[in-house]
């Protein structure tokens, strides 16, 4: 169990900490470089492995992901990626789902007592987590056994067929992403994202479907407009988390750290490997984090009282959590690596040759 | 020899219109549904693609690769059927299958939306409400796809030489109109488009052919063709099948050399007068080595031959095709222009960069934007001397009108060639920039770190006025971090090419 530096909030960061949260980060960037959105699925239950209450953890990953949301937003609106009306309309109730998971949070956390501090919050965020991450997993896979069955290549698209059909009015037309969407369902949409974006800091995992399966738009339009969205809750995740004391900006700074050198390269890598291995290594990294996080689950539960075991069982709970964890996160960054770093040096062995040549 | 394009909605009179213009000029006519029959047998799956994009199915990788061949067959047939002889087509997007192609008479039919539904409630049998969504719904599919295949708004008037409204015009007489506009010697085709059609065709059978061979079908491939010279970029994850692209092509006609270049996006290079000792040049190819781009040049070689000298003159043959460099001359330039341009290309191909060359009669934003081939993925755009028979102030105006233009219509970056190395290259600026944000990035970081629990006790401290001061520190903390730190790697990762 770590130390605390304030009350039961903020732990006190050691090395070993320092270098897990860096990596984290840094595992986290990779991973959100290469999958487009996300990373958080990675940074939260990492930074609750290494002791971090699983609020601090949320509530300092989502300030983390407002900077860096800035800095893609800006770079995505200079590319005219960006669908302002979209995302302002989306807003609306993605911060108000915001305000509702940062409430429940609260209501989470009181149900733990004593020694089990945050257990409630803990296994409320664990189990949101495994839900809906199992489902955008699964469902991937799923497209790249049908892909390689040569039958379709794409999920399902009834949602946007029915909802084409009950044309629910008023119908907005977003001209940069050029689709007509009902306002009910763009307002809808915001709310989930920002709901999930405020437990477990992936809005990006259901905003980016939610725009590309049910709107139709774009998929380079879609990431650009949710990190637009995600700039902004981001702010107001970070300022309600901040206002209720939950934002230890050592670990915001620490993920920075890692992850903005990460990002980088897992946006490199995205130009060198094929379609089908990004979704491959993409759903294969969720899928374990998941196992992770449905591992650590008992604990929460037998410190809550809903699970009777001896308590000694918890080191080994937590620690095949861990493990998991890593091994997701570790192995799919070795992977992303290994792909970006022979692209580069091909490039550059390439360079030289031709290089050569005009000289000899 | 003449090209006339009719884009056409649903009900809104271009397929009559087409045909009675056809049977006025005694031209062939072509309709889109028969290309898309010929096509499908071909084994192009269309009705897959346009379920797809109907159903607004993001277009995964597989499908991108038949929408290639789609397009591909598109233009191989309907450059096969001009250069045959004379040919009406109409379809949805006719008018942008030849992209830059001069002398094609592009017009666009619509009709009176109150007269469309009218038609709907007659034809189908449906009432007014069901009707209208009928129409609405109709439109968006096209509109999509359109957007689609060749990324551009179907209904900007810009892209065509007329819009005819059948509102109150019979489709008799609006095809008398036509027939009036079609003998202006702006709508002839000249022996240049008909090389620049053959040019067209052949870079979409090398396309077909790649598309159709077991060996290269799955490869991600461009291909342009200048008097012969077919040139293919492929993409890096290919580079150790790219031997295969000449042999996949070796039965393909009319090929004088192929060249290879592995590129994963294009970089756009405008302007006037290519020179090879323009320091632009280098930095041009630092950044598409970087990007692994290839680069694409675009010629504006002004007006074109003034119209009526064009209509009294017999055009003269077209020149047999000379070792240029795969350039096309409208109207002459001096040879020493050509040399710095084949210079250029030749600096480019050494740099393993080279992409095509295009020269195009324009001397407006929106003549090249129509000149430009939409599919084409291009990620940046740089303008070089252009308006250079202006004066300065107006030569810096205009540029800069056509920098926004472009960048609003194109969504890539667009930049004048002056800025090339501040914005993509390192400069001094950049060496200092980056030390400086990232000195300011490890202070904050070692201030933080230094005072954890003052810092702490801040952040957690009680009372209404301690939380908000707490997260308006927090909401400007953050980001100024980020933005230190995130330019610093991103510099510094431009540094070490990383990009």
């Amino acid at each position: 169990m770590p130390d605390f530096l304030i009350a039961d909030k903020f732990i006190v960061i050691d090395w070993p900490v320092v270098v897990q949260v860096v990596l984290l980060g840094f595992i986290g960037g990779v991973l959100s470089g290469f999958i487009g959105s996300g990373g958080a699925f990675f940074m939260t239950p990492g930074m609750m492995n290494a002791g971090v209450p699983g609020s601090i953890a949320v509530a300092s990953n989502i300030t983390h992901k407002f900077g860096k949301a800035m800095i893609g937003a800006k770079r995505h609106g200079e590319m005219g990626h960006v669908d302002k009306r979209l995302a302002v309309l989306m807003l609306i109730t993605a911060a108000a789902g915001i305000s509702l998971a940062a409430w429940v949070m609260v209501l989470m956390g009181a149900k733990g007592k004593g020694g089990s501090r945050s257990a409630g919050a803990d296994l409320y965020i664990s189990v949101v987590f495994v839900v809906v991450l199992a489902l955008v997993s699964l469902s991937m896979l799923r497209d790249i056994i049908r892909s390689r069955r040569d039958v379709e290549a794409k999920p399902s698209t009834r949602i946007v067929d029915f909802l084409n059909k009950l044309r629910l009015y008023p119908l907005i037309h977003f001209k940069v992403a050029d689709v007509k969407v009902s306002l009910w369902v763009v307002l809808v949409c915001g709310l989930a994202t920002g709901y999930l974006a405020g437990t477990i800091g992936v809005g990006g995992f259901i905003g980016v479907p939610a725009m590309i399966y049910v709107f139709g738009i774009p998929s380079q339009v879609a990431a650009g407009t949710e990190l637009f969205l995600a700039q902004f809750m981001g702010a107001w995740g970070a300022m309600n988390y901040c206002y209720r004391g939950m934002v230890d900006i050592r670990l915001v700074l620490l993920l920075y750290a890692g992850s903005l050198v990460g990002i980088h390269l897992g946006a490199y890598g995205t130009k060198v490997v094929r379609e089908v291995i990004i979704r491959l290594v993409t759903s294969g990294i969720i899928l374990i984090c998941v196992l992770s996080r449905a591992v650590a689950i008992p604990v929460y539960l037998r410190q809550l009282g809903y699970l009777d075991y001896a308590p000694s069982l918890d080191a080994y709970f937590n620690t095949a959590s861990k493990v998991l964890l890593y091994a997701s996160g570790i192995s799919g960054t070795l992977i992303i690596l290994v792909f970006v770093m022979r692209a580069y040096f091909q490039r550059r062995r390439i360079q030289s040759s031709l290089l050569a040549t005009r000289g000899g | 020899m003449q090209i006339v394009c009719i884009s056409r909605g649903t009900l809104a009179g271009g397929r009559a219109l087409a045909e009675k213009l056809a049977a006025k000029l005694g031209y062939d006519c072509l309709s889109r549904e028969e290309l898309t029959e010929a096509a499908t047998r071909a084994g192009i799956p269309v009705g897959k693609l346009e379920m797809a994009v109907v159903r607004r199915r993001p277009l995964d990788e597989r499908l991108a690769l038949e929408k290639d061949r789609y397009q591909a067959f598109v233009t191989a047939t309907l450059c096969e059927r001009a250069l045959k002889g004379s040919i009406v087509y109409h379809g949805r997007t006719g008018h942008l299958v030849l992209p830059g192609l001069q002398h094609v008479l592009r017009v666009r039919v619509i009709q009176d939306p109150e007269r469309r539904v009218e038609m709907v409630m007659e034809r189908l049998g449906l009432d007014r409400a069901k009707a209208l969504r009928y129409l609405e719904q109709v439109d968006e599919d096209r509109q999509r796809w359109v957007r689609t295949l060749y990324g551009t708004d179907w209904n900007d008037p810009g892209q065509y030489d007329l819009v005819v409204n059948l509102s109150n015009l019979v489709v008799d007489n609006a095809a008398a109109g036509l027939v009036h506009m079609s003998r202006l010697p702006e709508f002839q085709v000249t022996p240049v488009v008909q090389r620049t059609l053959q040019d067209l065709l052949l870079a979409a059978r090398c396309r077909l052919q790649l598309g159709s061979d077991q060996r290269t079908r799955d490869m991600d491939v461009r291909v342009t063709a200048q008097d012969g010279v077919v040139t293919v970029t492929y993409l890096p994850r290919d580079a150790q099948r790219q031997e295969l692209l000449p042999a996949a092509l070796e039965g393909v006609e009319g090929i004088a050399s192929i060249l290879c270049t592995m590129a994963s996006t294009n970089v756009l290079w405008i302007q006037e007068r290519f020179d090879p000792a323009n320091p632009a040049l280098d930095q041009l190819i630092d950044v598409a080595g970087k990007w692994n781009a290839a680069v694409e040049m675009l010629q504006l070689t002004g007006e074109e031959v003034e119209p009526e000298r064009a209509a009294a003159e017999p055009s003269p043959p077209a020149p047999a095709p000379a070792a240029d460099g795969g350039i096309l001359d409208d109207a002459q330039a001096p040879a020493s222009e050509d040399e710095n341009l084949a210079a250029v290309r030749q600096r480019l191909i050494e740099a393993g960069r080279a992409g095509s060359v295009r020269r195009v009669p324009a001397s407006s934003a929106r003549q090249v934007l129509n000149a430009l081939d939409r599919s084409a993925p291009y990620n940046l755009v740089v303008i070089g001397e252009v308006f250079c028979d202006k004066n300065h102030a107006a030569q810096t105006r205009l540029t800069a009108e056509m920098v926004g233009m472009l960048a609003e219509n194109l969504r890539v970056p667009v930049v004048e060639q002056k800025d090339l190395k501040a914005q993509f290259l390192f400069s001094p600026g950049q060496w200092v920039r980056m030390l400086v944000l990232g000195l300011l990035a490890a202070t904050m970081f070692l201030l933080v770190f230094t005072h954890q629990l003052p810092v702490g006790e801040f952040l957690v401290k009680p009372g209404t006025s301690n939380r908000i001061l707490a997260v308006l520190a927090v909401v400007a903390f953050v980001p100024a971090f980020a933005f230190c730190y995130g330019t610093f790697t991103r510099l510094l990762l431009r540094l070490l090419r990383f990009e």
